[in-house]
């Protein structure tokens, strides 16, 4: 047997399982997303934007913000642990932002549940301070609960990467900058940020498209409408059976998703030349 | 030195944990002046620029800036650029980027930017690459951009951290010159770390040698090379040959004891503070002659016995390795003298250094026999 005929047959396990837990599924999924009893179509797709355009619209808004508020907040952090000039508060967070990385989203809903509803923990703390009276508080548990969810839960996995990145650029370029009179901040963003943006974007990305497939989140904060895309899916198979109009919404998914997969490709091919 | 320094260091020491890295700095340094800092890795030069700079606060001491304190002020406010080892470019940024990020920092305007960098890009030969990134320049070029980088804010002082380590030795050597010319040309004042001896040789006004963290000995190149002040300062500044001898001084005349080494003989103290006893002798390989040792001595100075062990030619002479008293010293000479050959080296007076051993015991046995070295029948 040639060389080459065994390196197929090594690769062909792997092949298999993508093809027949991956490929197979997807193809099924898409065929039959223009399928409406037995006939092919669009009635699938006029039915989600019937139904559904307004749930587009708020999961593109929610995972957005999500992911511009985790960049935020992880430029922050790589930012502290790169520039911070107390020792001790660099170790400390150090060691806590990783965290949350570690606790599944189904239990990030169950703790944004006890925290952020009507008489949750922050609203009860902010009561017990005096901040506000019980009559004053608001729950959380709508959009906001959402995007807290998915930026406390999210922003530790993009700010590893990016303090990892941060951690490794020439400390010379930062001292540079120092020297010529830059401050913290504008070095920040300036010199670092720069430097680790493809790290960032990356993470970011990825992040993106992890929320966009959490169905466990919008279903505990947020299980009324609008709502995400996953509880729309779970909800028309779950309810109705309704193989069509899920495939079509998975679909609009998968497009959303991989646009900012394109736009990504996009600006590392630009990069390259 | 000059009294009326610029630059004023005054006791200062630095702390590593509990490593002590310098120790009692006191460095005057004169405006326009150029001053290497030179020593081996480890010895403090670096720590010594960066406490300079700014980047590391001194445990002990003051550095002053005409007169102005400012030991602890934040590295912006000093009027010192630093040029980095690693040249420190902003590979984000285009040249002219660069160059300009100092002025952009100060909220220079945008046409003045431009018109200062095509100026800084003009004098350092980088006319025409202001839109390149620094991936895409040679290793001379990346450095010309780190200097005016540096130079474009119009710093007072110019701090260059070991800046030509990082180029191949063919244009080391040309930067080397035209650094020291534009230093000239615009009468910076400049601190220059290097471990590489002749650098620091040829481009600075002044050589301040560490070791240990001290300052060793500082003065003119030719001070430092011809009247180094321990014998750490000579071993550094080439004269790498040691030999252990005994002396006794006997007025402005110091006479050495024939030994191992060889038939002694009397130089002058010139100055010297050296007492009778035991005293390590350093020479340079360059400095010393090697002739057939039945040949008579026909200058003045020391001559050691020896044989000669290796030969090599590194290019205008012979560089012998010759076994003197049971320790190998480099000497050099016009001819090839065959391993295993016993040679007679000669060492001016003058290209002669003499100190005393710290402990100050003689070092040979009395009344050593000359006859152990094989003389040809």
């Amino acid at each position: 047997m040639s060389r080459r005929l065994l390196g197929l047959l090594l690769v062909l396990p792997a092949l298999a399982v993508i093809a027949l837990l991956f490929i197979l599924p997807l193809i099924m999924s898409v065929v039959g997303a223009f399928q409406v009893d037995g006939t092919f179509g669009w009635g699938n797709f006029v039915k989600t934007f019937d139904l559904y355009t307004k749930d587009i619209v708020f999961t593109v808004v929610i995972v957005s913000l999500s992911t511009v508020l985790i960049g935020l907040a992880s430029i922050a952090i790589g930012g502290y642990l790169t520039l911070g000039n107390n020792p001790v508060a660099v170790s400390i967070l150090r060691f806590l932002y990783r965290w949350p990385m570690f606790i599944p989203f189904i239990v990030v809903g169950q703790l944004m549940r006890t925290f952020l509803s009507k008489n949750g923990m922050m609203n009860n703390t902010a009561v017990s301070l005096g901040l506000m009276t019980p009559l004053d508080t608001v729950s959380f548990l709508d959009w906001r609960g959402i995007v807290f969810a998915f930026v406390w839960k999210q922003t530790p996995f993009v700010a590893l990467l990016v303090a990892g990145a941060m951690a490794s650029l020439n400390r010379d370029t930062i001292e540079a900058a120092r020297n010529l009179g830059a401050s913290k901040l504008r070095v920040l963003f300036e010199i670092i940020v720069p430097q680790v943006a493809v790290t960032l974007t990356v993470g970011l990305i990825l992040s993106f498209v992890t929320m966009m497939s959490v169905l466990s989140v919008p279903l505990m904060i947020n299980a009324q409408t609008p709502t995400m895309l996953t509880a729309d899916i779970a909800f028309r198979v779950n309810a109705y059976g309704d193989y069509g109009v899920a495939n079509a919404l998975g679909l609009i998914s998968l497009v959303l998703a991989s646009s900012v997969a394109w736009i990504y490709l996009r600006i590392s091919l630009k990069e390259r030349t | 030195m000059s009294d009326d320094g610029f630059l004023h260091l005054r006791g200062v020491a630095s702390q590593y944990g509990k490593t002590q890295v310098l120790k009692d700095i006191d460095l005057s340094i004169g405006k326009g002046e150029f001053v290497a800092l030179l020593g081996s890795s480890g010895c403090g030069k670096t720590t010594l620029l960066r406490v300079i700079a700014g980047f590391i606060a001194p445990s002990d001491g003051q550095v002053s800036v005409n007169g102005r304190d400012i030991t602890r002020h934040q590295p912006d406010k000093r009027g010192m650029a630093l040029v980095f080892q690693s040249y420190a470019l902003w590979p984000h940024m285009t040249v002219a980027q660069n160059i300009g990020y100092g002025l952009k920092l100060r909220g220079v305007a945008r046409e003045e930017i431009v018109r200062r960098v095509s100026e800084m890009s003009a004098m350092l030969g980088l006319s025409g690459l202001e839109g390149r990134k620094p991936l895409n320049l040679s290793g001379g070029q990346r450095q010309r951009v780190a200097l005016g980088r540096a130079l474009a804010i119009d710093p007072e002082i110019l701090l260059l951290d070991e800046p030509l380590s990082n180029l191949d030795a063919r244009i080391r050597l040309s930067v080397r010159h035209e650094l020291r010319a534009l230093q000239k040309r615009l009468g910076i004042t400049a601190v220059h770390v290097t471990h590489d001896r002749e650098e620091a040789m040829v481009m600075a006004d002044r050589i301040v040698i560490l070791d240990g963290g001290r300052i060793a000995q500082q003065g003119s190149p030719e001070e430092v090379y011809n009247r180094p002040a321990s014998s750490f300062v000579a071993a550094f500044m080439g004269a790498e040959n040691l030999l252990h001898l005994d002396g006794v001084r006997d007025g402005e005349t110091f006479v050495l004891q024939p030994g191992a080494a060889g038939e002694g003989g009397s130089v002058p103290v010139a100055g010297r503070a050296l007492a009778s006893g035991g005293v390590e002798a350093r020479f340079r390989p360059e400095a010393a002659r090697i002739a057939d040792i039945d040949m008579p001595a026909t200058q003045l100075g020391v001559r050691f016995f020896g044989e000669v062990v290796a030969v090599t030619y590194p290019g205008g002479h012979w560089r012998h390795a010759v076994s003197v008293a049971g320790r190998e010293i480099m000497a050099d000479a016009e001819r090839a003298f065959a391993p295993g050959q016993p040679v007679a080296v000669h060492v001016p007076a003058e290209a002669l250094f003499l100190f005393n051993t710290p402990s100050g015991d003689p070092v040979s046995r009395p009344g050593f026999p000359l006859e152990t070295v094989k003389i040809p029948a």
